[in-house]
């Protein structure tokens, strides 16, 4: 474990952070345990059990996230596993142990819970796509080598049959990348512009225009631990710094920690947080058993994320001017650092991305409960 | 868990949703509560699911009990089993052998003999586990004390009462129901599908053999029961909640305006979508729990409040946005929704509310607060 990873990653500059994330996924993997969930053949082969021991120790003893790796290790190689062909994992998967970055490509400006309306176009000539578009949220993009991306393919067909799904060089000419700095402060994500880049035909995933079953099969395949994961860590140093931060005394000598109504909502956090975990592995282990339930990761989702937003608020509200003060939080650390006012702000983008949680509870509602659906808008 | 046992689960749910819903408020327009037959539930064999067989029990364990709960909160039933069976074969089950404790346990299974326990069901965690207390003036033994809210005495043949003697140790006092000195009546509450009771112990005298001494250590064998009844009415509220869901499901995916089902606002839905989710985190804190009571973990108390905080609250809210997504309809007395609205609020308070429970969590956790 990095000794006092979290002091020398708050207020880390890009580099610092890059090189940090780099150097720790490598010892993961030198341990054996940067991607467990692979297949054996390919390096991982740890039983889902074992998986979860593995992400409940990393919690326990405060290990840093992975994050940079976090899209190669979990989409890029379920994408290439799934639907990629022999030649594609030949090339990518032994790159992305040894520190290939990948990136998303699907959300547009315009195409953001109604991500299949998306605009970005592949025309075919010859051997090769040209493709020109926008592409927006990409977490990463700063850094990455490769590119997971979604564009359209045929435009007349209907909207959920026309687009196909690449593998694209981020070193292609015409590639742009502009980061946005979010609402903390942060600039993880960003735009790509694509201005006729040129993507051999070889790199297309699956058939053309079947891309959007292909990322809808490989979009929820690492749902169960990665949950899990923050779930064991808002228990670990998520609840450990909450109940750190309402005992420290005011100037009065006041202790949150003394007051009845802190208590009783630490134990209540504390209480959500065990169902959080509990409903983490049941999805797993009913994942493995194949007797999943329908949309399980949307509840986690939403579990999760409002769980968060309201345990950062309630630290925020409990601890006084002080925290205020706090203007960085360490990278690597998550959304549970202890900064709580960015912690707090930083709490809506699990509210927001991978699908709003107004969206998640669309499709709870339809998917798990079977309510009826909304009236589609002619040509949608 | 073994398919056997999962299978054993889905038939005695399907048996006791049958037998069960028949009498459910939502069914017909009833909004008042009639006892289920207690017959039925002997042939059922539901009286001693966690009984050993050579007491006539099926020798299950506290598991398979509830599923029938779960099932009970599910049809809001009206019936003893929570004073029988929960509280009274939960006593025989955690104090030693004597003939007199286990011919009441094989009649309680048999069905013919019905029994109650007087405790404390309001206020033990933060006093005295029971009101009664066993006192030897000059060598015979005299229960004295006043109980309330005590479940299902009214309609028990015979009355078991929780009571410290005057060593502090805890014991469980038997008595017949017409036992001089034993005062037992009716203390209505809103939820009209609970009965419950004041009982009155005016210096009853106590012979020894109906002096059942609880497994050593007491305490603990006396938390077990706290621990068996808490999580009994955290099964029961999970019940309510989940046909609250299906009550709301079913009528808001029928019931049109403005010509679409009104389930497909997203307003509607997404409320639907909110009740799953306390739901779904209850099954999970419900199944912690009901492993940690099943197999007598040492720190049970911990699953079982977490569970009996979260469901008790979780069961009022999702009965409150039934009667709220239900409209104007919800809120008449045919509806039926308002006996799930009140005994889900009954069940919340019922062996402690969930600040209650939190307390005695945040103890553990946090240790004892420094007085200002």
């Amino acid at each position: 474990m990095p000794v006092g990873w979290r002091e020398a990653q708050t207020g880390a500059s890009d580099e610092e952070y890059v090189s940090f994330q780099k150097g720790w996924f490598n010892e993961l993997r030198d341990a054996g345990y940067a991607v467990p969930h692979w297949p054996r053949e390919w390096g991982g082969g740890m039983s889902v059990a074992a998986q979860i021991v593995l992400y409940q120790e990393l919690a326990a003893h405060d290990a840093p996230r992975v994050e940079l790796a976090f899209v190669a290790i979990h989409h890029a190689a379920s994408t290439l596993l799934v639907a990629g062909t022999d030649d594609q994992r030949r090339r990518h998967l032994p790159a992305i142990l040894e520190g290939e970055i990948w990136v998303q490509g699907f959300s547009e400006p315009e195409a953001g819970s109604d991500l299949a309306s998306l605009k970005t176009s592949a025309r075919r000539t010859g051997d090769a796509y040209v493709v020109n578009g926008q592409k927006v949220w990409s977490t990463g993009a700063l850094h990455a080598d490769w590119c997971l991306l979604l564009a359209r393919t045929d435009p007349t067909a209907d909207k959920r049959h026309g687009i196909s799904y690449f593998l694209m060089d981020m070193n292609t000419p015409g590639v742009d990348v502009r980061p946005i700095k979010n609402a903390v402060g942060e600039s993880h994500f960003c735009e790509i512009f694509l201005d006729d880049v040129v993507i051999p035909a070889e790199n297309l995933v699956g058939t053309e225009n079947a891309g959007w079953q292909v990322a809808n099969e490989t979009l929820t395949t690492e749902r169960g631990l990665t949950a899990l994961e923050l779930a064991e860590r808002l228990r670990n140093h998520g609840f450990r710094s909450l109940v750190q931060t309402c005992t420290i005394p005011r100037r009065s000598g006041y202790r949150p920690i003394d007051d009845p109504i802190v208590r009783d909502h630490l134990t209540a956090f504390e209480t959500e947080i065990s169902g959080l975990r509990a409903l983490c592995r049941g999805v797993i282990e009913r994942h493995e058993a194949g007797t999943a339930r329908p949309a399980e990761a949307s509840l986690v989702k939403l579990c999760y994320s409002e769980l968060l937003q309201r345990m950062t608020d309630f630290a925020v509200a409990t601890a006084g001017l002080s925290v205020h003060t706090q203007l960085q939080k360490p990278m690597s650390g998550g959304w549970d650092s202890g900064a709580w006012v960015l912690d707090f702000i930083g709490s809506w983008e699990w509210t927001i991305a991978g699908g709003t949680n107004e969206i998640q509870r669309t499709i709870i509602g339809e998917r798990c409960l079977g309510l009826p659906r909304e009236p589609r808008v002619p040509n949608q | 868990m073994s398919t056997d046992f999962s299978e054993f689960h889905d038939e005695l749910r399907t048996v006791a949703r049958d037998l069960l819903g028949q009498s459910s408020p939502l069914v017909g327009d009833r909004g008042d509560a009639s006892p289920a037959n207690w017959f039925q539930f002997a042939r059922a064999g539901w009286l001693g699911l966690d009984v050993p067989e050579a007491m006539g029990g099926a020798d299950a364990t506290f598991r398979e009990v509830t599923v029938v709960l779960r099932e009970m909160g599910r049809a809001a039933t009206t019936s003893p089993y929570f004073g029988s069976i929960i509280l009274a074969v939960g006593a025989l089950r955690y104090v030693t052998s004597t003939d007199q404790r286990d011919d009441l346990l094989r009649r309680v299974v048999s069905g013919d003999l019905r029994l109650a326990v007087a405790l404390a069901t309001d206020d033990h965690l933060d006093g005295a586990l029971t009101p009664f207390a066993l006192q030897c003036p000059g060598g015979a033994a005299q229960l004295v004390g006043r109980g309330h809210f005590i479940p299902d005495a009214v309609e028990a043949d015979q009355l078991l009462v929780l009571a410290v003697d005057e060593d502090g140790a805890l014991a469980i006092i038997h008595l017949e129901d017409d036992a001089p000195g034993l005062s037992i009546e009716p203390q209505p509450v809103v939820d009209p599908t609970r009965r419950l009771a004041h009982v009155v112990a005016d210096h009853i005298e106590v012979k020894d053999p109906a002096i059942l001494r609880f497994r050593d250590p007491p305490e603990e064998a006396a938390q077990r029961l706290f621990d068996r009844a808490t999580l009994a009415i955290a099964c029961d509220s999970l019940g309510v909640a989940e046909a609250m869901l299906d009550a709301t499901v079913a009528y808001t995916s029928t019931r049109h305006q403005f010509g679409r089902p009104v389930g497909s606002f997203q307003a509607v839905k997404h409320a639907c979508a909110d009740m799953l989710l306390k739901i779904t985190v209850s099954q999970e804190l419900l199944a912690s729990a009901i492993e940690a009571v099943s197999v007598e973990a040492d720190d049970a108390w911990i699953a079982v409040s977490r569970a009996k905080s979260y469901i008790g609250a979780a069961a009022v809210e999702v009965a409150g946005e039934a009667m709220q997504l239900h409209g104007g309809i919800g809120f008449t007395w045919e509806s039926g929704i308002h006996t799930y609205l009140k005994r889900a609020t009954l069940n919340r308070s019922l062996f402690g509310c969930p600040t209650a429970h939190r307390r005695r969590l945040a103890a553990h956790w946090f240790g004892d607060p420094l007085l200002p």
